[in-house]
């Protein structure tokens, strides 16, 4: 630490420190346009002149490129200061068009209030306006190079932070402008980066253009209702409409950053096409009814259910976009009322293994990150089967902090060669064939352990069954391994040798490895590749330690799970058929369990409605028919029910074939939590309250329970939270008063002592044959620009990216004479459809990529369990 | 990628291909790297800094704003001959502005820009250093002293 006098007050910061930032900490003011905590340092504003005194020498720097040092004093006001800060505002304002009254960024504009505070009048400087024309290319964002006063944060921000560099200066001297290569239109992520660190009103956001003074907007933080990072979000609201998304540099583990879904995906809130009302089947038409009506028929229906073919005839699908309090009353409300155990939510369907394999993780201390942000202290990152550019693009934003401030390595296996700039020095990429993944880390781990990358002896110290695992390795050799996955020998050494060297290790597993159908075997290889190079689990802890994230989908995916919307396990993954746990939940609910309420045999709802089993359905804000694999058998389940009941905020598919549909809120009308990836559980409050009839899901459940005559009320999420805090261990100690700046963790919050992990032995599957007929396989994934219905009813996102395309590979291409553009039939042997066809070089050969989250595009249909075979003609 | 240039003709890639190969892996190689490859292809167009932008890892609006902050970097197609007009202090007073706009005449082109057959780019410079020769044009490595409004054509037909 450092003490340092500035404007006769004693400062102490940490080494290292600039002056302006060390003057900003410490309450004192000096103006400054282009320096910003999250950027690297630049100098090019000018303003941020103070007076140093060193050593008995006095100097005039620019505090914002001076490291402070001990002892120094610092002067921020001195007359000579004020007046050459006030001759560069003078300059800077020479050239700007003072167009204050018709400019969005009055009012929050840096400039502004550096002219103000300097109390500038009239300049000495007359020049002519510039009027150089308006950068309007996009649907999103807009330049206005006039305003622009070059202090290159947003070409900074694009290029370091976003990993971009859509922008940059061009040309030199009095022309210099920031400008795409060429002049092209903006090409980039829109993440709107370049928006929220300018401080003039030279980029400005079109979506929110004219609609309101910053002085108007109310800003309530939340979280945003997309993907499972769980960024920050504060959201803008005037006369109870949301008008914009902004973000806080100093709130939550995204550092102020934002992707195009969060900042500018939030008009799906008052969109046209939001469900108004109730709506029941009259007559095969889905008409408006008042909410008794709706609740009366619901609870009539739900009891004659019941009674005839017993509790366990009515299934119930938990919404991995609601919160955590709606999710707990849901499934309690299942349990209690309805009597049943058959709910679930998609991702444990989807992934049936994947709940218990986290569970283990977390056991053995391998998932042990306080927060995603800890990703940008990591030295190395593994990136496998993720997309991260696309999926979690802020992930994207911590990976290269921790390669740009930290050095780290970066290794990302992928089947696909996915898109992450970066600029680590050391960038591997492992694109394995298909189905290989396991393959590949069992030959990372084979290299490891046989090339003595590790010091072995402590690995046994704290893990058993190791010298098995050893003689296990023998069968196969790393030449064969490369043989199988395609990738180069030196290749698996470098990667190898990366993940072995000291330090911390942040491995994210993504949604190819999870949804595979032999992805339980790649996850199970995956632990034994974190017990081997786990250094937490070495005498010196602390030094480096592994931390294995999942990665999740949904914004709330992992606390559906974590609220127990599943068959095996009540909140908490306390499992179901364990008598202490019944009396735990017994005793909290003051009631006595159903002898219904048991794991049951396995199948999934789906399957059970397939079968006959279930009568009635409950869905709560999903479309399974779009978004689950084989939406056509789900369609053939959903019409075989009597009686539907759809919660969502939109007409989905799925609700479009209910008998009941209720209209319920948004994220911007919820006040709860949601849980993120790395098991962070964050605050979300309501912003505006709910639009049209629509109600809290929380208050349906209440509702339709009483109807059914059950003592079931809460007065608020406060309350159910409450609930879950004394009744669910894994919770205990939460509040929502902890939750103001960080998400509560509820992994690391209770420091359990991690497991001894014993080598997991298994033998791999072997790959199964192609199907006849159908030679290409169909591989799915997700898109920087969509998410299900949100985003399908934002205008936002759908102008910036109207049309979902399938990518396939140039040599398939040229063999059925493609070219991108052309139409193109996918056919597999549940459904077909045409799509637009885009060549890429970024596939292996005989696979075909289409994104799965455009909600209007219906993929799924085509897919089913397994690996998707399908064939491919031109149109 | 975009295999032709502005002017619709093929590019061949195989000399940049060439000159990245060389400074693979060397940091801080770009303006060497562009400046080699203006040498080869006269210019810098477009596909080719694309090329440029992802071998090295760059972004193409960066190595625009590098290429754009240097005079020596031409984004547009250049002559096969260079005309520079002195335009400095001397060469002014010795009515310069006449001696380019007769150039500009007979070429039939506006200063800064090539003529439609790519036998001469027109230029202005600041000074070349010959003030005793005003006003001086340079063609090429050829200084053309003492200049009047009417050698300007019978120079242009020398050089072609």
């Amino acid at each position: 630490m450092i003490t340092l006098k500035i404007d006769n007050q004693d400062v102490t910061v940490p080494r290292g420190t600039d002056i302006f930032l060390a003057a900003k900490q410490n309450g004192i003011y000096i103006p400054g346009l282009c320096h910003h905590p999250k950027l690297t340092q630049y100098g090019g504003c000018r303003l941020c002149m103070v007076e140093v005194t060193e050593r008995g020498r006095t100097q005039h720097r620019f505090s914002c490129a001076q490291p402070v040092s001990e002892g120094m004093e610092v002067k921020t006001k001195t007359p000579e200061i004020v007046k050459y800060t006030k001759s560069v505002m003078e300059y800077l304002l020479a050239q700007h068009p003072l167009d204050c009254p018709t400019c969005d960024k009055s009012g929050e504009c840096g400039l502004q209030d550096i002219t103000h505070d300097l109390k500038l009048a009239t300049g000495r400087f007359k020049s002519a306006r510039m009027n150089k024309p308006m950068r309007r290319d996009n649907p999103i964002l807009e330049f206005n190079a006039n305003r622009c006063i070059l202090c290159g944060r947003c070409v900074k921000m694009c290029k370091d932070i976003e990993g971009v560099g859509a922008i940059d200066f061009q040309n030199r001297g009095i022309s210099t402008a920031i400008g795409t290569a060429f002049d092209k239109p903006l090409d980039c992520t829109f993440c709107g980066g370049c928006l929220s660190v300018c401080p003039t009103g030279s980029w400005q956001d079109r979506t929110f253009k004219f609609r309101a003074r910053p002085w108007e907007l109310k800003k309530t933080m939340s979280i945003c209702p997309y993907c499972a990072v769980g960024c920050s979000i504060q959201v803008n609201t005037k006369n109870d409409t949301v008008l914009r998304i902004t973000s806080r540099d100093d709130v939550g583990n995204n550092e102020g950053n934002l992707c195009i879904k969060g900042r500018f995906g939030h008009d799906f809130v008052h969109s046209e096409k939001r469900l108004k009302a109730p709506l029941i089947r009259k007559e095969g038409v889905l008409s408006p009814v008042p909410w008794d009506e709706a609740i009366n028929y619901i609870a009539k229906r739900f009891g004659e259910i019941k009674n005839e073919y017993g509790g366990e005839s009515i299934g119930g699908i938990g919404s991995e976009k609601c919160t955590n309090e709606d999710n707990y009353v849901f499934q309690k409300f299942c349990r209690t009322v309805l009597e049943t155990n058959n709910i679930d939510n998609l991702s444990n369907i989807k992934s049936p293994s994947l709940n218990a394999l986290i569970h283990k993780s977390i056991v053995h201390g391998f998932t042990s990150t306080t927060s995603l942000q800890e990703m940008e202290k990591a030295d190395t990152l593994f990136f496998i089967g993720t997309d991260v550019s696309e999926a979690h693009p802020v992930i994207g934003t911590l990976a290269r902090k921790a390669i740009r401030l930290n050095k780290a390595d970066l290794i990302i296996a992928n089947l696909r060669d996915v898109h992450f700039n970066s600029t680590a020095q050391n960038d591997i990429r492992l694109q394995y064939g298909f189905r290989t993944q396991t393959v590949l880390i069992n030959a990372l781990i084979k290299k490891i352990v046989e090339g003595k990358l590790i010091d072995l002896k402590r690995v046994e110290k704290f893990t058993a069954g190791i010298n098995e695992f050893k003689s296990s390795l023998k069968i196969s050799t790393i030449e064969k391994a490369s043989q199988i996955t395609g990738v180069p020998e030196k290749t698996i050494l470098a990667a190898a040798t990366l993940l072995a060297k000291p330090g911390n290790c942040f491995i994210v597993c993504g949604k190819d490895i999870e949804e595979d159908p032999y992805g339980h075997e790649a996850i199970k290889a995956l632990m034994n590749l974190c017990a081997l190079i786990n250094k937490a689990s070495t005498p010196r802890a602390g030094v480096g330690k592994i931390s294995l994230i999942f990665s999740r989908i949904n914004n709330n995916t992992q606390g559906v799970n974590d609220m127990g919307v599943v068959p095996e396990f009540f909140p908490g993954y306390l499992d179901i058929d364990d008598q202490a746990n019944r009396e735990r939940f017994e005793g909290s609910w003051e009631l006595k369990l159903s002898d219904s309420i048991t794991k049951g045999g396995g199948d999934n709802i789906i399957d059970l409605a397939l079968q006959g089993a279930l009568k009635g359905m409950f869905v709560v804000g999903e479309n399974p028919i779009v978004n689950f694999p084989n939406g056509k058998v789900v369609k053939e389940a959903f019409e075989s029910l009597e009686f539907v009941v759809v919660q969502d905020t939109f007409l989905t598919e799925t609700a479009q074939l209910a008998d009941v549909v209720l209209p319920t809120t948004t994220f911007a009308e919820k006040n709860g939590t949601y849980t993120n990836m790395a098991m962070e559980v964050q605050r979300l409050r309501t912003a505006i309250p709910p639009v049209g009839e629509a109600r809290q899901d929380w208050q349906i459940f209440c509702e339709i329970a009483q109807k059914m005559g059950a003592e079931f009320s809460y007065a608020s999420p406060k309350e159910i939270l409450d609930e879950i805090v004394n009744t669910v261990p894994i919770f205990s100690g939460m509040n929502y008063g902890l939750m103001n700046r960080r998400g509560f963790n509820w992994v690391t919050e209770h420091r359990l002592k991690a497991k001894r992990y014993r080598f997991d032995i298994f033998k791999p599957k072997p790959v199964e044959k192609k199907k006849r007929g159908y030679p290409f396989v169909l591989l799915t994934g997700p898109s920087l620009n969509h998410l299900g219905s949100f985003s399908r009813n934002s205008e936002a996102l759908v102008s910036v990216s109207p049309e979902c395309v399938a990518e396939i590979n140039g040599i398939d291409a040229r063999k059925l004479n493609i070219k991108s553009g052309d139409t193109v039939s996918v056919e597999s042997i549940h459904d077909s459809m045409k799509i637009k066809a885009k060549v890429s070089n970024k596939l292996p050969e005989g696979v075909i990529f289409v994104p799965e989250d455009y909600e209007w595009v219906h993929v799924n249909a085509l897919r089913d369990n397994v690996y998707t075979k399908v064939k491919l003609s031109k149109v | 990628m975009n295999t032709t240039n502005d002017q619709n003709e093929e590019i061949d890639f195989s000399k940049a291909e060439a000159i990245l190969d060389e400074y693979e892996g060397v940091h801080g190689a770009l303006i060497p790297v562009l400046q080699k490859i203006q040498g080869a292809y006269g210019y810098l167009q477009e596909p080719v800094i694309n090329l440029v932008a992802e071998r090295m890892n760059m972004s193409a609006s960066e190595i625009v704003g590098v290429a754009t902050f240097y005079a020596q970097f031409h984004l547009k197609p250049r002559g096969v001959h260079i005309i520079k007009v002195c335009c400095g202090t001397a060469c002014h007073v010795k009515g310069a502005p006449n001696i380019v706009g007769k150039f500009s005449e007979v070429l039939d082109v506006p200063v800064g820009s090539t003529t439609e057959d790519k036998l001469f780019t027109l230029e202005e410079v600041a000074c070349i250093g010959a003030c005793s020769l005003a006003p001086v044009a340079m063609i090429d490595e050829d200084v053309h002293g003492k200049l009047g409004p009417d050698n300007v054509p019978s120079i242009v037909e020398e050089v072609k």
